[in-house]
């Protein structure tokens, strides 16, 4: 019984979340989930036929990630020192869809829209650093076939805990669209469970 | 891989917290727990859509070295149908695919099928350690593509991405995205192309 209750709280607590984390399209809902052992939280925007998520990750995971590939500690260190999202885009629909990381922006409280720093940019920055590596972040434009998802790292040059609001775009069926995170925040420095 | 073989066997006959061994649990916890870290996060469910091209393209010709050093070039299975999988081991819906790869090609392997797993930027010592965390270990080809090159010659933007080369060299379907290979019209799709070319091959 007690752990049917705690369930329905946390199903409770879902719910709340999930309202609040609304966007104001209409046609978009926007989930927060919060992972029960790290307490790290998660949104995933639903569209018809579209579906963007982001996963916040760990400073300690980001260096785990790239140490494990062997890459130079200084740049370890410079992509931990990013406000970094494991990022899911998904065509869900029957038709082509295309994004472009370069159309995205996003804005911290009274700030200005910010370009969101693309896998080029990066891949640039590595190579002049003289890396040669070219995976793990998310490519900077795809054209997805019904059935194409991806997956990849999206880094902004924010500090720990940072809430910002995040517009999206893609194209489905030469149509382009928009939607908004509208409380996306940066994960902790450390885990709660540290 | 012979390397973290040695390391292994080093580990059974030495003292605890041997040099081998520290290597050994240095390597889990550099290369395997990341990766099983990420298979951790939430991620879509596999689809089963294979995409065809609106124009087949000539496959680009390879050669790369396999767990074993031993070298396969893509003119070898000529002939075949190929599913060219590029995957890297901290890819989650790389991982959750390989099942069903390897589901497919014991079951095709016979009838001119043949799963060729093109690793991207790792090494054999890696990867090794990494098939041993594994529910299914592969038997299908593992080559190394280790600066990425054969995997830009495919345009391939996304781990994992996909292809079906159909008999005659030509690329005809892509997928990006982990896939369920053993999908029932994932099947079709394969025993098609095996029928395809099975009169002139």
């Amino acid at each position: 019984m007690q752990n049917f209750n705690q369930a329905i709280r946390r199903r409770l607590a879902l719910l709340l979340l999930t309202t609040a984390g609304l966007a104001p399209n209409s046609y978009a809902a926007v989930e927060t989930f919060t992972d029960e052992n790290s307490g790290l939280l998660s949104w995933k925007a639903q569209h018809p036929g579209f579906s963007l998520q982001f996963i916040q990750l760990l400073p300690d995971y980001v260096r785990a990630v790239y140490g494990a590939r062997g890459l130079p500690q200084e740049v370890v260190e410079l992509m931990a020192g990013y406000c970094v999202f494991g990022t899911i885009i998904a065509n869900e629909s029957d038709g082509p869809l295309a994004y472009q990381v370069a159309d995205w922006r996003y804005i911290v409280a009274n700030g200005q829209p910010q370009p969101v720093k693309t896998k080029t940019q990066w891949l640039q920055e590595w190579q002049d650093m003289g890396v040669a590596f070219r995976w793990s972040l998310l490519p900077d434009d795809q054209q997805f076939a019904p059935g194409d998802w991806s997956q990849g790292f999206t880094t902004l040059p924010l500090a720990p805990g940072t809430t910002f609001k995040l517009h999206y775009q893609w194209t489905q069926q030469d149509q382009t669209h928009d939607g908004t995170f509208e409380a996306l925040q940066c994960a902790p420095d450390k885990s709660a469970d540290e | 891989m012979t390397e973290l073989l040695k390391h292994c066997n080093a580990h059974r006959t030495s003292q605890p917290m041997s040099s081998s061994f520290i290597t050994v649990l240095l390597s889990l916890v550099l290369y395997i727990l990341p990766a099983i870290a990420l298979a951790e996060l939430p991620s879509p469910e596999l689809s089963y859509q294979l995409n065809r091209l609106e124009t087949p393209v000539q496959a680009p010709d390879f050669s790369l070295d396999d767990m074993d050093g031993e070298q396969h070039s893509l003119r070898d299975y000529r002939g075949k149908v190929i599913m060219l999988n590029f995957w890297a081991t901290w890819c989650p819906p790389c991982r959750r695919e390989i099942p069903s790869m390897e589901s497919i090609y014991q079951d095709m392997g016979d009838k001119g099928f043949v799963v060729l797993g093109v690793n991207q930027f790792e090494t054999p010592d890696h990867v090794f350690a990494y098939m041993g965390q594994l529910s299914v270990f592969p038997t299908f080809p593992i080559l190394f593509d280790p600066d990425s090159s054969i995997s830009e010659r495919y345009a391939v933007k996304g781990l994992p991405t996909t292809l079906l080369i159909n008999r005659q060299g030509e690329v005809v379907y892509r997928a990006a995205g982990g896939r369920d290979f053993d999908h029932p019209e994932v099947r079709a799709i394969v025993e098609e192309l095996l029928a395809e070319g099975s009169g002139s091959s």
